[in-house]
């Protein structure tokens, strides 16, 4: 359980503050303030013990959110509640920064509330919370008899997740395959380690109680019934690349809603959705994974004031595909005085706060290939320490899936309205972007 | 921090508060609460505005009443009086037609902390339990945990509890998971919640309908649940087996505590089990999130605890990224040092190699420090990288490089020609005192290896005056000794100006009274002086203590998925350099954040508590001889081997690593031979007789033990702990 929750800027100045058990004194905001955020050195731990009291932040931007117990508690569960409250605050207020909290100030407070009772996690599901929050302040006569029976319904119905009665004029399902490519690749072009970690993101707007049924290339699945069984599909799903059929999933795990028994025996994925935006499943793979960028450095040391940069990349993907907001940053010895920079495409500029030249290009596409070469003018030291070289890293958005997923297919069955499954609108959106994608030099 | 001008700041708000005007106009009304607030999470003490806020509660505007609702629940505690006055307007509130009102009202009732309140509260947390809005019962219930907590002492009200029993059965799940929380509060004196046949079942039926966080807690719960018969264990674990693969991270890791838990007397069904997640735990080991990670990596530790191989085909999701921070990156390091093998290995330590020049000297020196200590078992591959570093002629790289060289000759000895060779040709002298006793260590030990030994020593004899650090001197002492024994014509003239100095010019005792002793010592003459200066040169044996063996999983399931993990003290690989002077800070750090050393002191609830072991105040002889005489024998074993045949030191010296302390034993080869250990732990004095009649035939080792007071599970973990010391000892010899 958590006996407080607090919020500070990054000056260590409160900006939330709730209590929610005795045995956290008033002293306890302030003694994380002095010891982990106004500490010098660098964090060591995100979970710190004062005083016997155990401290777990989370920082977002430049914003410390901390959960404060004496009791030994699940680490994993008290970090994932503290995203779980960035995720409320986000879907009420957009981004979680120093103005907005400041802002919406009243509404935090009346969130805390609702999703911890005496410490303990009460109701999280941000659908669900929309009724209990009221930020306009409604007078408590002008409920009417409906809405308190949907309170009641919703919190006793045998579905957590979705309540009954639900209507919309228009069907619509949107699925997002969101993923995420991290690579780590030796200067030799060798890949040390390289996975995706994916999630597919569901909002749907669908009346009544809807059962849906998803597939995708999942090798298992694709491997049961045959290869020609691949070619029935609508059409409705925009498979953007071709190459290799199916795709093995290393591990996934999937929202509440979806019938694991079923998963386990027959691999299908069946499910009452919730309302609203929620994430479906989250996945790992490693195997096969299709590296959009190469990043091909070379850097000579001419003399000892002067370094000679070149880096190369290179699109590994369809032509008519379009690679977005591409960022490459390229790390400088801190002894820089002086760089001059010749690309291609796009924008570089050196940043000396940053100790690295940044090279953005809006658009790349696929098969294609850039270079930057930049001359380092190096101020002479008497510092014997080698530079490090630390790995060129980069940033970009694919409309493509790395992994290679795709969705075969999204069925939807009501069996009690009257609405079928060509009637229901489905839009299906693949990106991927960089997680930690690293080249070494 | 608004402290300057506070005092002002309050009137004016109380000016404005009490301003009937501004009470009129509701949105100005609100924003002065709102300030009020604000100033209250700021730290200001708002408190002497308690009245104007109570007048504020009696509105239909439902954010002012939970603001105010907010201020009371701070400040009740320091004006009970006018807190009462609010009390009616919240049970009022209590009878509101809407749950939500209801809700809000009961909830707020219960958060007034101050004595007397529980008359008020106590009706209306009964009809809560009622109340047909499952959003009041879930209030309700807490309620009846705050009422408790309000006034711990008094006695458990038995209808109360009853009903809660009773409403473990709702159809709400936040309902069920709330009552469980509350009882387990309310019955913490008698150990919690009560957990029989058919509430287990009943709770396993429901897990599927709960949320993350009641099913993590509802796990949790099951572990005091002891299933009858193998049939119905299998029955649950087979119920659980889907939550193994939940989407929350912490939902299969409670699960997959509860599986080891549960089938403690089925390893098969454990190893299973821990297959089953280690594709959840690695998933951990990889969220985007990088607290979630940290969490992942220290579970996957645990885990390799018993099963060291496990995770040996995905090394490479241990490979450090460079925006890391520092913590995820020492924890990946000690999950490669332990996850190489004969396929991975020259590509670990080439990672290993990368971090070696990272800009961070701290994690540069525990990069070297795991290459050392993978060099115990693949020395040649990680000489010559080692060899590597030290031509970078980087003080804090040459300074850990050495230091591991001195751990890694004492360790395998097989590696001291090729160590020797490398030390002669470093000639850099390091800067620091840590690695300077490494060197001094070195010179003296394998002096006759290293040519140039004598003359690196006249170096440091000859700048003893600048020399500050008195340990060093004592290692230099004792290497000029030594290297006096083998290589007496080179060192004869240097060793005498050493002591000479060092008896008439030190002021430091310690290192004056080491070199009388020396001086002494030599003027016995130099048979003597080798027979008690020179002992073995190294000791494998103390590698297999250190080392890990697979340990069962019952040694951590204990700890499993609690803070434990997260804060266990670091092995092997910093703790020796983390003291060095280039970062003095951190041993005042370490003060103020106990964060490695001092789990437990949250912990000790728990009746399967990992017995810890620690020495505590020394035991005089008298004492333990009387206490001896005192106590019954709780439990005899004879061990299916014979007494170790290692030196006394070595035995000493192993029992005391697993914090026995050794009081008195037989000298030498006489029979029978006997020897007398205690230790402590877990809030009992374990004393130890150990004892062996015949030489090697029948008569094995006879352990006997007396405890005061009695707990078994601590007498089966010592004895476990022990047998396990002398087995290793026995092997080894």
């Amino acid at each position: 359980m958590i006996g407080g929750l607090f919020i500070y800027n990054h000056k260590g100045e409160v900006l939330i503050s709730r209590v929610y058990r005795d045995d956290i004194g008033r002293n306890a905001v302030d003694a994380f303030r002095v010891n982990v955020i106004h500490a010098r050195q660098q964090v060591r731990s995100p979970v710190n013990n004062i005083a016997r009291t155990s401290f777990f932040h989370v920082k977002r931007s430049n914003i410390w959110l901390a959960a404060v117990t004496k009791q030994n508690v699940n680490a994993a569960m008290v970090f994932e509640f503290l995203y779980k409250m960035c995720d409320v605050m986000t879907a009420y207020f957009g981004k979680i920064s120093e103005e907005n909290i400041k802002n919406n100030f009243v509404l935090i407070y009346e969130l805390l509330d609702e999703i911890l009772d005496f410490g303990y996690p009460q109701n999280s599901e941000t659908g669900a919370l929309k009724t209990f929050i009221t930020q306009q302040g409604i007078k408590s006569q002008v409920y009417t008899k409906e809405e308190q029976s949907q309170i009641t319904s919703q919190v006793t119905g045998q579905i957590g997740w979705r309540r009954e009665g639900i209507k919309y004029r228009r069907n619509e399902l949107f699925l997002d395959v969101l993923e995420s490519v991290n690579l780590l690749m030796s200067p030799q072009g060798q890949v040390l380690s390289a996975h995706v970690s994916g999630r597919v993101v569901m909002k749907s707007y669908l009346s009544g109680m809807p059962e849906c049924k998803f597939g995708m290339n999942d090798k298992i699945v694709i491997d049961k019934q045959g290869k020609g069984a691949t070619t029935d599909d609508s059409g409705k799903s925009v498979p953007c690349r071709s190459g290799k059929q199916s795709i093995a999933i290393d591990d996934c795990t999937f929202h509440q809603c979806v019938r694991l028994s079923k998963f386990d025996s027959e691999r299908s994925i069946s499910f009452i959705p919730p309302d609203g935006e929620y994430e479906l499943m989250r996945y790992r793979t490693t195997k096969d994974i299709i590296l959009p960028f190469r990043v091909i450095p070379l850097v000579r040391e001419v003399g000892r004031t002067k370094l000679e940069v070149k880096v190369v990349i290179k699109s590994n993907f369809k032509p008519s595909l379009l690679a977005q907001k591409i960022e490459v940053h390229i790390p400088t010895p801190l002894n820089t005085s002086g760089v001059q920079v010749i690309c291609m495409k796009g924008k570089a500029k050196y940043k000396a706060s940053e100790n690295a030249i940044v090279w953005k290009i809006k658009r790349m596409a696929g098969m294609k290939e850039s270079q930057i070469s930049a001359e380092i003018e190096l101020l002479p030291t008497n510092d014997k320490k080698k530079w490090a070289r630390p790995p060129i890293s980069m940033n970009f958005e694919v409309p493509f899936a790395p992994s290679g997923l795709k969705v075969r297919y999204l069925k939807v069955f009501e069996p009690k309205l009257n609405y079928s499954d060509h009637d229901v609108i489905k839009w299906v959106r693949y990106i991927g972007r960089s997680g930690i994608y690293e080249t070494r030099c | 921090m608004p402290y300057f001008g506070s005092e002002e700041t309050v009137k004016e708000l109380k000016r404005a508060l009490s301003n009937p005007n501004v009470q009129a106009d509701r949105l100005r009304y609100k924003n002065y609460i709102t300030r009020v607030i604000r100033y209250m999470t700021q730290g200001l003490d708002v408190s002497s505005l308690f009245m104007d806020m109570v007048k504020a509660s009696a509105t239909v505007d439902i954010v002012q009443k939970k603001l105010v609702y907010l201020y009371m629940c701070t400040y009740a505690s320091d004006k009970p009086d006018l807190a009462l006055l609010a009390i009616n307007t919240l049970r009022k509130d209590c009878a509101d037609p809407n749950p939500m009102v209801r809700g809000l009202a009961l909830r707020n009732m219960c958060n007034f902390r101050m004595p007397g309140i529980t008359e008020y509260i106590e009706q209306p947390i009964v009809a809560g339990l009622r109340d047909k809005a499952s959003y009041v019962r879930r209030v309700a219930v807490m309620g009846c945990a705050k009422m408790h907590s309000l006034q711990p002492n008094i006695e458990i009200d038995a209808s109360i509890v009853n009903e809660l029993y009773a409403l473990l059965r709702d159809p709400d799940p936040v309902v069920v998971v709330n009552c469980l929380r509350a009882l387990e509060e309310i019955l913490k004196d008698e150990g919690g919640v009560v957990i029989n046949k058919p509430i287990a079942h009943h709770l396993l039926n429901r897990m599927k309908d709960l949320d993350s966080w009641g099913q993590s807690e509802v796990l949790t719960f099951l572990l005091r649940y002891r299933p009858r018969s193998d049939d119905e264990l299998f029955d649950i674990l087979s119920l659980l087996d889907a939550f193994l693969q939940s989407a929350h991270a912490h939902v299969a890791v409670a699960t997959l505590r509860l599986f080891l838990h549960l089938a403690t007397a089925h390893p098969a069904v454990q190893a299973d089990a821990l297959q089953h997640t280690s594709g959840a735990l690695l998933t951990m080991c990889g969220s985007i999130s990088r607290e979630l990670r940290f969490a992942g990596l220290c579970h996957v530790q645990q885990v390799m605890r018993s099963q060291p191989g496990l995770f040996a085909p995905h090394y490479k999701r241990f490979f450090c990224a460079y925006s890391e921070p520092s913590y995820i990156k020492f924890r990946k390091m000690e999950i490669l040092v332990e996850l190489v093998n004969d396929e991975n290995v020259t590509l670990v330590l080439e990672e290993l190699r990368s971090y070696c020049t990272d800009v961070s000297p701290e994690l540069a020196q525990a990069a070297i420090a795991a290459i050392g200590r993978i060099a115990r078992t693949y020395s040649e591959k990680c000489l010559d990288i080692l060899t590597g570093l030290l031509a970078l002629k980087q003080e804090h790289i040459t300074s850990a490089v050495i230091q591991t060289f001195r751990d890694l000759v004492w360790f395998c000895p097989q590696s001291t020609a090729a160590v020797c060779q490398t030390v002669e040709a470093c000639v850099d002298c390091p800067q620091d005192s840590e690695a300077k006793q490494a060197l001094l260590w070195l010179l003296g030990e394998h002096g006759e290896q290293i040519s140039s030994a004598p003359y690196v020593l006249e170096v440091y004899i000859d700048g003893l005056k600048t020399e500050l650090s008195s340990s060093v001197k004592m290692e230099l002492l004792t290497a000029a000794v030594k290297m006096f024994l083998c290589r007496p014509a080179e060192t004869q003239d240097m060793l005498g100006r050493l002591l000479h100095h060092c008896i008439e010019e030190e002021s430091d005792m310690c290192v004056r009274d080491r070199a009388l002793l020396y001086h002494r010592l030599l003027q016995q003459g130099v048979e003597q002086t080798r027979k008690v200066v020179m002992g073995p040169k190294s000791d494998p044996s103390m590698s297999v203590l250190t080392g890990h063996q697979q340990e069962p999983v019952s040694q951590w399931v204990s700890n499993f998925n609690t803070l434990g993990p997260l804060s266990a003290p670091d092995l092997c690989i910093q703790t020796p350099l983390i003291s060095s002077p280039e970062q003095p800070s951190n041993n005042a750090e370490e003060e103020l954040l106990p964060v490695s050393k001092d789990v437990s002191p949250s912990i000790p609830k728990d009746d399967q508590e990992e017995l810890n072991l620690y020495l505590g105040p020394p035991l005089s002889h008298e004492s333990f001889e009387r206490t001896w005489l005192d106590l019954e024998v709780l439990h005899r074993e004879t061990l299916s081997y014979t007494r170790p045949r290692t030196t006394p030191d070595t035995l000493q010296a192993a029992l005391q690593l697993v914090k026995i302390q050794t009081l008195a034993f037989t000298p030498g080869d006489t029979l029978p031979w006997k020897a007398y250990l205690y230790t402590r732990g877990n809030r009992t004095l374990i004393l130890a007789e150990l004892l062996q009649e015949d030489p090697d035939s029948e008569g094995r080792l006879v352990v006997s033990v007396k405890q005061q007071p009695p707990n078994q599970h601590a007498l089966r973990g010592f004895v476990s702990i022990l047998s396990s010391v002398l087995q290793t000892l026995n092997v080894d010899s």
